[in-house]
Formats: structure tokens, C-alpha cells, sequence
């Protein structure tokens, strides 16, 4: 589905990470770990297509399907209500559901409430779930999260987990950037490990599940 | 003396003599014009001055396109020479023009099309640098740099005939004005535009130079290159 | 991509004029700046036709910048315009939504403009109809295909109005010309050329900036921080 052939980034001249080839399939959810700074986001954004990498190709199969991205960002126009964000993003990304949708999607994500309040007065996990609503809306076909837990409550985990899970049963290729190792290397198919720039390791989630205090240092190194 | 700095001094300093050769050609060549007399004599470094300081920004033009399509930092350096000596050369051209419009038309500044265009382009190509002063990422500044180079460059006919519409000049004025040299002051303008264009490709290929050297110390030193001195990289948000 | 550029001209039309602060500032800036320039006139004297039109025309510029920085802002306040490059039609549909968003934000404020500036300045409408509605067209369409593609220099708010403005208005020369050489005819000089050449410059600028911001804009709307 998506395909990254000897892909490097540099900023200036800070090199972020070089030589990283590997090849995502359709219906699989890959857990890419990385201590702060490793490079992480930065390889999402290149993924996404967000940044033009220095080096390499990123690559998708057949037709280029649709790539939702959930980062820290959450993307919502505070001076517009909840529903008004999800009927900009629909016309944005040329969708084709209905009033009634929308409003279903709004409370699977717990939103429903507040759909005709302005999302200014969200406080952050709400605009955060909001933005799972877009995400939802749009059932990508290339998920990419980057640590999209920051600022939500277990509900709303438990919610994205879930929703994660419900992804990669469509066909999703799901790639999801965390630090809780404990909690998401048993949803993962695959490990991705970006150490010193490189990949340091990728294979089955098995080394790191169940979480060995050897795995853990090695991340957070 | 670096083997890499020896072309473009060479040409610096065979713009130089050609130069000075020029000068006697200007006053001991060719004849003084009959109403304007000696002041006539700064046309010759007027005309050069233009000339190229509009050819340096067809580089900077050039340059653009080809950082758009390669995003080769070289281009990016290249586009910075080229608009810097365009905006100093256009500088002295509006300078020299100015003394001479005082001289003969007995004002200091006239809104001639051409002299107009001069104006508006050291505007913008002054602006231009103004941006290149920012303290951007490299990457996104060569690209902002590279965009605002091409948009400006597409400005400069619309601006000429702006000018000229503005002033009510038909083009056949022009014409008649240029036929009206005499074979010496053609040759000697002539002259004087070649020797210009040897020191002119001298210093721009000069700064070029010193750009990219400025570049290769800051990255052997680890830092980004900014503003005039290297200035360490703070982290990137990732 | 019609519907992303809708949705995006949409959305913008609803924060600017029912969500955010609106034109007010904007209009402030422009009645301001004709109110400055009837300083300029004696007791009982009036500032000639072409002067009114270049002030109306500076106002309208100064106006501009405004806008666009106004509208680049709010895809700046989440991060949006990652959003909006994440989607599937090309991102020249953000630069034509926001040069058209633009286009209709100018015609409202120079619809207080014009008659601030017959007001304070003077000024008759006493030329021909059909060349000021036709000069008005193609400059503000010129005007906002230009400022719509360097409106996204204010990416990641490291620039400020005076650069864009500093960058901006030298490049609008030609446009400022001609918008004040109708509009002087407009207010009753008389010139024996008529409106003609200007609007075949107004013409040529506004399909040369089309052209550009259309090829340019992808090149200087991208993801980077």
C-alpha cells in the first residue's frame, strides 16, 4: 500500500534519519517507536507527503488513496461549530456524506451534544476527539497517528483504540507513532524502531510484548 | 590565492582595465554632443549600469526556476549574487541618471519610462533582499526567494509599458531617440557595455564564490548558514 | 477541485464576516488613509481627479494586504493547512478560494472607499460607467491573484504586513497605474487616449498573475514548518 525506498531527511544540516526503506500492506497496524527527537513525526510527515524528503521515494500502490493524518494539530476553526468543521473537511475531501452521517459520527466520538457549539469553546481533548471525527468521516485508506493520545482521557483512547482496530478490519494500513509501548505493541502487527537515525529494528512485536525493562530503555534512550 | 577565486578575479580585474581603457575613449574618442556638452559623457556608464543591473535580474530570474525544479542550493546562492549586485548597479543607474536629468532637463528626476522602471525595480528587488535577510529555515527561504524571483521578473514588461501608457510616449519617440548617435558614441557605448559586463560577471561570480564558501565552512562547522555569520541550528520541532 | 475551492471560499466568507472581527479593521485602515489626504487640501479647494483616484486605489492596497494576511491566518490557528494539504484535489483550490474570498471582501470595502472618496476628496462621477466597473474588475482581480499567492509568504507567522506589503505593492505598480488612470477619467479628467491601453495592461497583469499563481502556488503552500 505504501512504500518507502531508501528515504533520508536532514534539516539544515541535522541530519534526522537516512536509509529507511520498508513496504506497509493493506490491513496492518505498525507501531514506530522512537525515543523524542528520533525522528518519528518527522518520518509521518514524510509518509503523508507533508514534507519532501531530502533523499529517497515514498511510493503508494495502485491509486493513491486517501491519507488521514492525526498529529498534535488538531485542525479545527475554533470560530466555527463542531459540525461546521466536519461540513468544511467533507467538501474539502469530496465526500459524500449526509447531514444524518455526520451526526453519527459526532457521537461515536461523544460530540453529539455539542454539535452546534463553537469548537473555540472545546477545551483540548474535545478538539482532539473532533478531530477523530474528521478522521472518521474521511476512512482513510493510509491512517498515520503521531502520539494522538497527548491531552485525551482513557475514554477517548479507549475510543481511538478502538476506532484503530476498526481501521485496519476495512483493509487500513494503520501507522501509528506512540510511547506507550505497554498499551499499543499488543494492537501492533509490526515494530518499527528509529534509533540514531536509522531503523534499529523491524519485525514482529514480539521483544517488546510483553514490555521488558530492556525494550523500554532501549526507546526512551 | 584559492585556484576557485582565481576566474572570477580575473575577470574582476579585466573589467577593470577594460574600463579604465574605456575612459579614454569617452572623453578623447568620442565627439561631445552638441546641446549637452561634457555631462552627455556620463551615458556611457549610465546605459551599462541599466543594462546590466536588468540582466542581473534575468539571472535572478533564471536562477529561481532552476532552484523551483532542482531546489540545487547553488541556484539558490546564485539568485542572491545576481540581486544584489542588480539592486547596487540599478542603485547607481537611478544615482547617475539623476545627475544627469538635473544637468540637461535642469530637474533632478523625470518619470522617463525607463528611468521609471529603473525605480520600481530597485523597489522591488530591494524588498527582495529584505526577505532574504529573514531569518527563515534555508530550505523555505531559498523556496519564498525563488517564487518572489519569478513573480518579479514577470513584472518587468508590465511595468515598462505601464510607464510608458502612464507618460502618454508612443513608441516611435524611442526609436528616433536611439538613431540619433553617431557611429563613435556607438562604438564607445558599445565598448563601455562590454567592459561593464566583464566586471560585472566578475563580481557577481565573486560573491557567488563567497557565498558558497560561507555555506561549506557553516556546514563543516554543523550550523546553518544565516544572515552573514553561522549561526547555530536551534532544534526543530519533529 | 471547484468544490474545495468553494468550501474554502465558504468557510473563509463565514469566519471573516459573521465569525471573526469582520472588515472593521480593514475599512478603519482605508477611511483613515482618505481621511488623511483631504488633509492635503486647502479651504475650499479639492484634490484633482487624478489624486482622488490614487488615494482610492492606495486605500484598496494598503486594504488588501489586510485581507490576505487575515485570511492566511486562519488556516495558522490549528495548523489547517496541513489539513487542507492533505487533501486529494490540488492545493491550487486554497490559492483561487482565497483569491476569490479576497476579491469579494475588497468589493465590499471599496464600496465604503468609493463614497468616503467622493465625499471627503470631492469628487464627481461624471466619466463613463462601463470602463470604471470593467478597470475595477480585472485590478481587484489582479490584486488578489497576486496577493493571494504571496499572502502564503505569512506561513508559520514568521512574516509580518510590512514585508508582505513592502514586497507586494512595488509589484502592484502597473495595476496602481492603471486603476488611477481610469479612475482619474472616472472622476472627470480628461484624456485624450480614453481608457483603452489601461485596460489592456489590467487585462495582460491579471492573466500573467493567474497564470503564475496557479503554476507558483503548490511551490509555496507546503507542509513545512
Amino acid at each position: 500500500m505504501l512504500e518507502l525506498d531508501r528515504v533520508a531527511h536532514s534539516y539544515g544540516q541535522t541530519l534526522v534519519f537516512r536509509d529507511i526503506s520498508c513496504k506497509f500492506g493493506a490491513g496492518s497496524v505498525t507501531l514506530l517507536l522512537g525515543g523524542n527527537g528520533a525522528g518519528k513525526s518527522t518520518l509521518l510527515r514524510v509518509m503523508a507527503g507533508l514534507t519532501r524528503p531530502s533523499f529517497g521515494t515514498v511510493r503508494f500502490a495502485e491509486k493513491s488513496g486517501k491519507i488521514g493524518h492525526l498529529a498534535h494539530s488538531t485542525f479545527v476553526y475554533p470560530a466555527l461549530t463542531a459540525l461546521e468543521n466536519l461540513t468544511f473537511w467533507r467538501e474539502a475531501y469530496c465526500l459524500a456524506a449526509t447531514r444524518d452521517e455526520m451526526f453519527k459520527i459526532l457521537e461515536r466520538v461523544g460530540l453529539a451534544a455539542r454539535a452546534c457549539d463553537r469548537a473555540g469553546t472545546f477545551s483540548r481533548g474535545m478538539a482532539q476527539r473532533l478531530n477523530l471525527a474528521r478522521i472518521l468521516l474521511l476512512d482513510p485508506d493510509v491512517l498515520l497517528l503521531d502520539e494522538p493520545d497527548t491531552g485525551l482521557d482513557a475514554a477517548s483512547r479507549a475510543l481511538l483504540r478502538r476506532e484503530l482496530l476498526e481501521a485496519r478490519g476495512r483493509g487500513a494500513c494503520v501507522v501509528l507513532a506512540s510511547h506507550d509501548i505497554a498499551s499499543d505493541a499488543p494492537l501492533a502487527d509490526r515494530v518499527l524502531l528509529l534509533e540514531n537515525g536509522r531503523l534499529a529494528h523491524d519485525g514482529p512485536p514480539s521483544p517488546f510484548f510483553p514490555p521488558l525493562a530492556g525494550a523500554e530503555q532501549a526507546c526512551c534512550a | 590565492m584559492p585556484k576557485y577565486l582565481s576566474l572570477p578575479l580575473i575577470l574582476l580585474l579585466s573589467g577593470c582595465l577594460s574600463l579604465a581603457c574605456c575612459q579614454y575613449l569617452i572623453y578623447f574618442y568620442a565627439p561631445a554632443e552638441a546641446t549637452m556638452g561634457l555631462i552627455q559623457k556620463i551615458f556611457y556608464i549610465h546605459l551599462p549600469l541599466a543594462w546590466w543591473s536588468l540582466f542581473s535580474f534575468f539571472l535572478v530570474f533564471l536562477g529561481s526556476v532552476l532552484y523551483l525544479l532542482k531546489r540545487a542550493p547553488a541556484a539558490d546562492r546564485l539568485c542572491a549574487a545576481a540581486a544584489e549586485t542588480g539592486v547596487l548597479l540599478s542603485g547607481l543607474a537611478l544615482l547617475t541618471g539623476m545627475l544627469w536629468a538635473r544637468k540637461s532637463w535642469g530637474v533632478w528626476w523625470t518619470w522617463d519610462p525607463r528611468l521609471t522602471t529603473t525605480l520600481i525595480m530597485w523597489f522591488i528587488y530591494a524588498g527582495y533582499l529584505v526577505l532574504r535577510g529573514l531569518n527563515l529555515p534555508r530550505q523555505r527561504k531559498g523556496l519564498v526567494c525563488a517564487v518572489v524571483g519569478v513573480v518579479a521578473f514577470l513584472d518587468v514588461p508590465l511595468v515598462f509599458v505601464s510607464a510608458r501608457i502612464w507618460r502618454s510616449i508612443h513608441p516611435a519617440v524611442l526609436g528616433a531617440q536611439d538613431g540619433g548617435l553617431e557611429p563613435e558614441m556607438k562604438f564607445t557605448v558599445t565598448a563601455c557595455a562590454v567592459a561593464f559586463g566583464l566586471f560585472w560577471a566578475g563580481l557577481v561570480w565573486l560573491r557567488k564564490c563567497q557565498l558558497d564558501l560561507r555555506a561549506r565552512m557553516c556546514a563543516s562547522a554543523g550550523a546553518a548558514p544565516q544572515n552573514g555569520h553561522c549561526r547555530k541550528t536551534t532544534p526543530h520541532p519533529r | 477541485m471547484l468544490r474545495m475551492t468553494l468550501a474554502v471560499l465558504r468557510k473563509d466568507m463565514t469566519l471573516t464576516l459573521l465569525r471573526g472581527s469582520g472588515l472593521a479593521q480593514v475599512l478603519l485602515l482605508g477611511l483613515l488613509l482618505v481621511f488623511v489626504f483631504s488633509l492635503s487640501q486647502g479651504v475650499g479647494e479639492s484634490l484633482s481627479a487624478r489624486n482622488a483616484a490614487a488615494v482610492f486605489w492606495l486605500s484598496s492596497a494598503f486594504c488588501q494586504v489586510l485581507i490576505f494576511n487575515q485570511l492566511y491566518a486562519l488556516e495558522e490557528i490549528n495548523n489547517s493547512r496541513l489539513g487542507l494539504l492533505l487533501c486529494p484535489a490540488p492545493i491550487q483550490a486554497v490559492w483561487l478560494g482565497k483569491a476569490v474570498a479576497g476579491i469579494v471582501l475588497l468589493l465590499l470595502a471599496q464600496c465604503i472607499f468609493l463614497p468616503a472618496t467622493i465625499v471627503f476628496l470631492g469628487q464627481n462621477l461624471v466619466g463613463p460607467l462601463k470602463p470604471a466597473l470593467a478597470i475595477l474588475f480585472l485590478t481587484d482581480t489582479g490584486m488578489c491573484a497576486l496577493g493571494s499567492l504571496l499572502g502564503a509568504l505569512a506561513q508559520g507567522q514568521t512574516t509580518r504586513e510590512s514585508l508582505l506589503s513592502i514586497v507586494l505593492f512595488p509589484l502592484l505598480a502597473p495595476l496602481l497605474l492603471a486603476g488611477t488612470g481610469i479612475g482619474a477619467q472616472v472622476f472627470g479628467s480628461v484624456d485624450p487616449d480614453g481608457p483603452g491601453a489601461w485596460l489592456g495592461l489590467a487585462a495582460a497583469f491579471d492573466a500573467i498573475f493567474l497564470g503564475a499563481g496557479l503554476l507558483l502556488f503548490a511551490f509555496l503552500y507546503t507542509g513545512d514548518e
